[in-house]
């Protein structure tokens, strides 16, 4: 029999965690998915549980001068509905799952599942989220792209809960979210891109691309990106072939039941183009 | 009229919105026993041994049912006329395995839980044989999915079980080849549809009971409540007169219901043992283990003269009917009969082909019923052939096609598992349908296509045809029973599986006996209390069932005129639905008549029963434009707008017709670009679930935009043909056509994925 605790408070947690092993579940979409079972429901959970829902330390968006610190339990549709929330990351809930999903799915949780298709990803990896860890022994930031380590992987130890995600307050000049699904809404990524771009005095001063769903976890790589700073828009442009060239090299899908490979890398690429060519 | 083709609420929404008992769960013994089946891991295998020895010993364990515990008496699943066009190809339980998914053993239990730890404690062992997976090699297959010796065909359908062929079937009209030979433009195109899963949102379920006469009683989601009994009996070997079949409310069928699929194991508990017992499928035993539709490969030739006049059509046929020969022959022949007829100019036109046995999940009934498949291959070779002529698809069309007062020699030679009927077509708005389906859809300005940019806009069209019921076959009864107070029981064994017919045919009944809704109260479906009728499928509930309680309202007019002119001493009685009025002025209201008739004088029971049974089946037509804007970048389709425009008769109940004709067209679709089955390489369908198997939701359907045109049926109901199945059939074409005309991209593989088309895109870009 596996334990199922819905703690009081954050402490609570921390105590419990650093004594057994437990596993989160906050807004349960996932875990609710990958456990279910008919003949015991509502569900059949094989590792002791603690429930997050609840936990009001967890919760808040909140900014300063330079940062957006949203705590891990706030869903999808709270994290939408804040005025404080860059549009970047609304674009990208928007196109999430059903409305029903969304108010239920959290920020923490889509980082915690750490899923090749974890939509809101692509945005947190972009705005080179920070995500921060709490245990007995205290506090540990780590950059998001770290802490997942592969699929479904991440650098959190048993005796750590993930609580926050701190992302810099960034405006770019333009951005574009693209998710490609195998419908409008309410289904799972083949595969999404996002870019964003700032332009000063007709030349590049921030440029990111990130992919999802096109290798083990988000792609994104900085050093690419950094090699176009500085140039002008239309030297950026020009080098638009030679910018693919460079990505494909990390746009490594796999075939699965959603899509195939060849169709990913294909579109992954073609979105990028497209976002260029549209500057 | 008042009541038909009126805004008219339908009878059980409000109920079924409060949340009322309805459906087949709801009505289930609280203390009912679960059966549950353990179903074969493997596509092909023979069950050697089974040690349930560990299981039984459980508490609330009831039994192990084994192939062993059952007669081998061979039926068919397929819900249809007697006797069945469908072979006699299952058992209730059998040693052999046929497709993942097929029902190893069931274990009966008190509840859920303990007939799944049963299922894990029982150990089978299997002697794996290889299974057949790709339908174009069945066909004398080493492998013989069914070499038992008591299957067999009820009458001569080409079944060759030793070759895995369950059915074949040849017709032709004329010479083809020599016609061929003769024409100025021909083309041979091949096409292949997928095994599209119906997805009603009620599972399969079923639960019984024995009454305190003895009986057996069984509450069933099914579209054929008579077929089920019949088949139980004989599957069972339990009289039919000991047998009742129940169908309360259900949640969609869609086909999928138009079988067998727990019935007859939840029916054998409680008759060996006395106790109420009930299988409710999970979503993945819907997906694996009912039905899907038939997936098929189609080569059409078509030849034509140069002034684009259609001389010869030649479709050969291969049909995927999975473990099982469910509806083979039958939806076979409707991808010719409810196809070809539309281009009935033709001098000669050949239809052939086989119906195979492969180790997939069985295929059965589905909306469309083998038209859907047939219209897409027959309406994109069509458009093939109209580039290839250097025609406008819509001229070619209107020069070729089945026109009002005329018939094609199709009708009698090709019916359902046997002989046609021949018919003219006294109602055939094509034109109309066409004609006003290119100014809804915009069509002269929009076709073919146009360029903006990232995205191409362009639009396609298709027509379609189906059938009204199948004649001589189908048969639908009504019983009309007067009350005190004046009101009427309509009675009818016409199954509403949610589209709606008790609404329909209650609306019948009450505009022929000129009296409000409120004063009909029907009742469908319950072999003991109502009429036989066929059930809900062929599209033939409207027309057919309709037809009976029309006959059946004229015959209690007639019997209550009978009681007024008694009660008013008077030859010449009027009757305005209320009041009855002697020529002296004198009236009595039904309200009094009814209470008299009852309770004071003479009394008696007025109670009318009246059958119906086609001698024709007037096809509904229609023509379906779509208007896509497909993404050059990740070649998605965005659906803008999808025209319907229809001639299915009179509609009886305008909101439910259009209802039928919105679902058509979003399932279409479904099958046209979302619906992808995709199987393991050992045979597993890995779509199995709603995760992985994606039908179009609201947002993928921007707009329907969907007309009726005049039309009367003379042999309908106040006019209606039917319009079930109709709105399927042309979305497939549609798309393709319209991606053609985006693209100049011919996709023959359903479904029209993004893949596909941008894939198509590369391949055309590199050439």
């Amino acid at each position: 029999m596996v334990k199922q605790i819905l703690p009081k408070n954050l402490s609570e947690v921390l105590e419990l965690i650093s004594k057994e092993k437990y596993r989160f579940c906050a807004g349960g979409t996932d875990m609710l998915i990958q456990n279910h079972n008919l003949k015991t429901l509502p569900i059949d959970f094989k590792d002791n549980i603690i429930y997050t829902f609840n936990l009001e330390e967890l919760k808040g968006i909140t900014e300063d001068e330079d940062f957006i610190t949203i705590g891990a339990s706030e869903s999808l549709e709270s994290i939408l509905e804040n005025k404080i929330t860059p549009q970047i990351l609304k674009d990208t809930i928007l196109q999430m799952a059903s409305p029903a999903i969304r108010h239920s799915g959290t920020i923490g949780g889509n980082i915690g599942n750490a899923s090749p298709a974890g939509d809101l990803l692509v945005p947190l990896y972009l705005l080179n989220a920070i995500v921060q860890l709490q245990s007995l022994k205290g506090i540990r930031s780590v950059l998001l792209s770290d802490f997942i380590t592969h699929v479904r992987r991440i650098d959190l130890r048993d005796d750590e809960i993930i609580t926050k995600i701190i992302i810099s307050k960034i405006n770019f000049d333009k951005h574009q979210f693209v998710k490609v699904g195998p419908r409008l809404s309410d289904a799972i990524s083949k595969l999404s891109f996002l870019g964003a771009v700032s332009f000063h005095e007709d030349k590049v001063i921030d440029l990111r691309f990130s992919f999802g769903a096109v290798n083990i976890t988000v792609v994104r790589r900085p050093e690419i990106e950094a090699q176009y700073i500085y140039k002008t828009k239309e030297e950026l442009k020009n080098s638009v072939d030679e910018l693919l060239e460079k990505y494909s090299e990390y746009i490594r899908p796999i075939d699965d039941q959603r899509s195939n490979k060849e169709y990913r890398k294909t579109v992954a690429l073609n979105l990028l183009r497209n976002f260029i060519e549209e500057l | 009229m008042k009541v038909v083709n009126n805004l008219t609420h339908s009878v059980d929404g409000l109920g079924i919105l409060k949340g009322r008992a309805a459906y087949t769960d709801d009505l289930a013994d609280k203390n009912s026993l679960i059966v549950k089946v353990l179903r074969s891991p493997h596509a092909y295998a023979k069950i050697v041994k089974i040690d349930s020895e560990e299981a039984l010993k459980l508490p609330g364990i009831e039994m192990v049912l084994t192939h062993k515990d059952f007669s081998r008496v061979p039926f068919t699943r397929a819900g249809q006329g007697y006797p069945e066009p469908s072979p006699h190809d299952k058992f209730v339980l059998d040693e052999y395995v046929r497709y993942v998914g097929d029902e190893v053993l069931a274990v009966v239990g008190s509840d859920l839980a303990v007939c799944e730890e049963a299922l894990a404690l029982i150990k089978v062992e299997y002697e794996l044989l290889e299974p057949v997976l790709d339908f174009e090699k069945a066909i004398d297959h080493k492998s013989i999915i069914h070499p038992e010796p008591e299957a067999h065909e009820m009458f001569p359908i080409g079944f060759e079980p030793l070759r895995n062929i369950a059915a074949s079937y040849h017709m032709h009209v004329g010479d083809v080849e020599k016609t061929l030979s003769e024409c100025d433009v021909v083309i041979e195109e091949t096409f292949f549809t997928q095994a599209q899963a119906h997805v009603m949102l009620e599972p399969h379920t079923v639960n019984a009971r024995m009454d305190y006469q003895e009986r057996l009683v069984i509450y069933n989601s099914t579209q054929t409540p008579y077929h089920m009994r019949r088949i139980i009996s004989q599957g069972l070997n339990i009289p039919l007169s000991k047998i009742r079949v129940i169908k309360p409310r259900v949640g969609g069928g869609f086909g999928g219901k138009q079988g067998i699929h727990g019935e007859m194991l939840v029916a054998y508990v409680t008759y060996k043992t006395g106790k109420a017992a009930k299988m409710v499928y999970t979503r993945k035993e819907v997906f694996e283990s009912s039905y899907t539709r038939h997936p098929m490969k189609m080569k059409v030739t078509l030849g034509a003269d140069k002034s684009g006049v259609l001389k010869a059509i030649d479709f050969h046929c291969l049909s995927d009917t999975g473990a099982y020969g469910e509806h083979a022959l039958t939806v076979f022949m409707v991808v010719g009969s409810k196809v070809l007829p539309l281009y009935n100019k033709v001098d000669s036109v050949r239809f052939y082909g086989d119906v195979v046995y492969t180790n997939h999940t069985p295929a059965g009934a589905y909306r469309g019923y083998g038209a859907i498949q047939g219209n897409f291959a027959l309406e994109s070779a069509v458009d093939m052939l109209c580039v290839k002529l250097g025609m406008n698809p819509i001229e070619f069309r209107q020069l070729n096609m089945m026109k009002e007062t005329e018939t094609s020699p199709i009708f009698e030679i090709m019916g359902e598992g046997t002989a046609g009927t021949a018919m003219i077509m006294e109602t055939c708005k094509l034109e109309e349908c066409v004609e006003k389906g290119m100014k809804l859809i915009d069509w002269n300005d929009k076709y073919p296509s146009k360029d903006m940019g990232n995205k191409i806009k362009s639009v396609g069209m298709a027509i379609a045809m189906q059938g009204s019921g199948i004649p001589y076959i189908d048969m639908g009864s009504a019983t009309i029973k007067l009350n005190d107070d004046g009101f009427y029981n309509l009675l009818v064994g016409a199954t509403d599986i949610g589209q709606g017919s008790d609404t329909v045919l209650a609306q019948i009944a009450a505009e022929v006996l000129m009296t409000t809704m409120d004063k009909i109260v029907i009742y469908s479906s319950d072999t003991d209390l109502t009429p036989f009728d066929c059930g809900a499928y062929a599209s033939s509930t409207t027309y057919v069932s309709g037809n009976a309680v029309f006959k059946a309202a004229n015959d209690m007019l007639e019997a209550i005129l009978v009681e007024a002119r008694r009660i008013l001493k008077s030859k010449e009685v009027e009757f305005d639905g209320v009041l009855f009025t002697n020529e002296l002025g004198e009236t009595i209201s039904l309200i009094d008549l009814s209470n008299e008739i009852t309770y004071s004088e003479d009394q008696k029971q007025l109670s009318v029963t009246s059958s119906y049974v086609g001698h024709k089946s007037p096809p509904p037509f229609m023509a379906g434009f779509i208007e896509i804007d497909i993404d050059k970048e990740t070649g998605e389709v965005d659906i803008v707008n999808y025209v319907s425009v229809v001639d299915c008769g009179t509609t009886i109940n305008p909101k439910l017709a259009e209802g039928q004709v919105d679902g058509g067209i979003v399932q279409g679709l479904g099958m046209a670009m979302f619906e992808n089955v995709q199987y393991s390489k050992k045979g597993a369908l890995i779509s199995n679930s709603l995760m992985t198997y994606k039908i179009p939701t609201r947002v993928d359907i921007n707009n329907l935009t969907t007309v009726f045109v005049d039309s009367y049926e003379e042999s309908g109901p106040f006019g209606a043909k039917s319009v079930g199945e109709i709105g399927i059939d042309t979305p497939p074409a549609a798309l393709a056509n319209a991606v053609y005309n985006a693209l100049g991209i011919r996709i023959k593989t359903l479904p029209i994925t993004a893949e596909k088309i941008l894939l198509a895109i590369k391949a055309k870009e590199r050439n």
